[in-house]
């Protein structure tokens, strides 16, 4: 007989962002969390989830005094979906307030951007900060990913992200379309739509573009809408670089 | 081998349904054994364009639920042989279509031996829309020249690219044709609407024609007849090149240009 392809079962890889929580109080979740919404309106909108509580592991006390249900209504408000939580101890109060599945997270961790000493003092909004790490991911190496490239057009309504690595498009980002990567993003061609480049967290990335119409540019967060973009740089070929707390635009 | 080829837009009103009537026709009209299949239920005008609307007694529904047969529920073109009709319904609506059973309808049109299959797609981009280009081998992308309706295309194209059976498949993508209807050069020129460089630059895909905004279009429809078959028309000869092109052939744009009126259609407007 042969196999039956209207229903597998299989396991698989799938990348999902995942919510590091890193302080046990829902109101500064709250507030971080409509900061970070508000800075890539659209991006986060009913994107599943991992939440990670593992950095409450720490302090179990504190972990276990965060109202596990307030939490995750307070993630499902700002139109994330959360569908599974990561922690370190599957019995605590908190992982069984939760009330999505859990999984096993914790103990070695990759460095990421957040590793690197911050200059500039640490914010409430750096309690919690979408990641992309794979939840029980046991690499302490730092890997080198090639870039992600598309060569077609990005169309409105459509979103590529490329996690960890460059994004490279060789087309056009049509208006209504978002690009997003970890690191630089490069297109060689007109960007109409929405480019964000170090999305999680890396302030040393950078966007290029061969001519700039964007609806938006953001870089680790900080963002410009096209109403903001000085007329003489619009529809020219332009960097995007953060240079201390503002987004700068140059001509390339 | 039959070719599936879907005509849509995402925006609703910019001429689907006058594009798959004057393709089919136009297709049929070069020897190709046609069929243009109305997707969109609970509507149904493509019956009315192609004149047929008193003979129809099955639909697309009927046919997908295996309430009939292929047989019975074509509707033989009455001007052209090796054209028919497959007519949607209006008492269902467009949950009655699934892609399974659109599937069984699409093999026993290939097994019939038709050359093309000519998708009229619903407007919008839910799942009538995505229903309609799901099997498709090439889009006939129908834009007018405004920013919404150019908006819109895209969108479609990103859902061509990502919906299709042939994306789901990774078979070779859907090939793509960007048709510009209700073109008025006069209202261009004034920049009221977009040109054709500006939506061709906007859209990046091969231009196939440019249909100029014609009052015998809408004669031609309440009449019955697609507007390919009013050979006096500057829209349907714009139709007849979008055919050859279409058919590979390469043929120059016309119709861009604002006319310069005679002294009799001065005088009689
Ligand atoms: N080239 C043209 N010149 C003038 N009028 C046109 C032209 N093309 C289409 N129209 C008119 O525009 C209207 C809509 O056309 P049509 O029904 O083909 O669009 P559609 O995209 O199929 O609409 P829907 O989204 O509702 O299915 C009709 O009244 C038709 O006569
Ligand atoms: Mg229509």
């Amino acid at each position: 007989m042969p196999s039956d392809k209207r229903v597998e079962l299989k396991g698989g890889m799938y990348t999902f962002m995942s919510l590091k929580i890193g302080v046990a109080d829902v109101d500064i979740v709250d507030e971080s969390l409509a900061d970070k919404v508000q800075q890539a309106p659209g991006f986060f909108a009913d994107t599943p989830i991992v939440v990670d509580l593992t950095p409450l592991d720490e302090d179990p006390d504190t972990r276990d005094a965060l109202d596990g249900s307030a939490l995750m209504a307070c993630i499902r408000k700002h139109k994330l979906v959360p569908m599974v939580a990561a922690t370190g101890d599957k019995s605590s109060p908190l992982a069984k307030a939760v009330e999505v599945p859990l999984i096993e997270g914790g103990a070695a961790r990759r460095p990421t951007a957040e590793d690197v000493p911050k200059t500039s003092a640490a914010d409430a909004a750096n309690n919690t900060r979408p990641t992309n790490e794979p939840v029980s991911s046991s690499e302490v190496e730092y890997i080198i990913r090639p870039p992600m490239l598309i060569d077609r057009p990005v169309r409105s309504g459509q979103q590529i992200y490329a996690r960890d690595t460059d994004l490279i498009i060789i087309g056009q980002v049509g208006p209504g379309a978002e690009v997003i990567a970890d690191n630089n993003i490069h297109v060689y061609g007109p960007l109409r739509g929405r480019a964000l480049c170090g999305v999680s967290g890396n302030r040393s990335t950078r966007i290029f573009c061969q001519s700039l119409e964007a609806e938006l540019v953001s870089v680790a967060g900080n963002y410009r809408m096209l109403e903001t973009i000085p007329e003489e740089l619009r529809g020219k070929p332009a960097k995007i670089a953060l240079d201390n707390e503002r987004l700068n635009i140059e001509p390339l | 081998m039959t070719k599936t080829i879907v005509v849509t837009s995402g925006k609703g009103g910019v001429g689907k349904t006058t594009t798959s009537a004057s393709i089919a026709t136009g297709l049929a009209r070069r020897g190709f054994k046609t069929v243009v299949i109305d997707f969109d239920v609970g509507l149904r005008n493509l019956d009315l364009i192609m004149g047929c609307e008193r003979r129809v007694v099955y639909d697309l529904v009927n046919l997908v639920n295996q309430e009939s047969s292929l047989h019975q529920t074509l509707i033989k073109d009455k001007r052209l042989d090796n054209l028919y009709i497959l007519p949607a319904s209006q008492t269902r609506d467009k949950d009655a279509l699934t892609i399974e059973g659109i599937a069984r309808v699409m093999h026993k049109l290939k097994k019939a031996e038709f050359d093309y299959i000519i998708c009229d797609s619903p407007a919008g981009i839910e799942k009538g829309a995505k229903m309609a280009l799901y099997f498709a081998d090439e889009a006939v992308v129908t834009t007018n020249p405004e920013v919404s309706s150019v908006r819109d295309s895209d969108r479609i194209l990103g859902i061509l690219q990502s919906e299709s059976k042939r994306s789901k498949m990774n078979e070779d993508p859907v090939k793509e044709h960007l048709l510009i209807t209700r073109y008025n050069p006069s209202r261009v020129k004034d920049g009221q609407m977009l040109s054709v460089d500006d939506i061709v630059d906007l859209l990046a895909i091969p231009l196939l024609g440019i249909i100029p905004e014609s009052p015998s279009v809408l004669e031609s429809s309440n009449a019955g007849k697609p507007v390919i078959l009013d050979e006096e028309s500057a829209a349907g000869q714009a139709y007849s090149d979008a055919i050859d092109r279409l058919l590979g052939e390469a043929k120059p744009h016309r119709f861009m240009e604002v006319q310069k009126k005679g002294i009799l259609s001065r005088l009689f407007g």
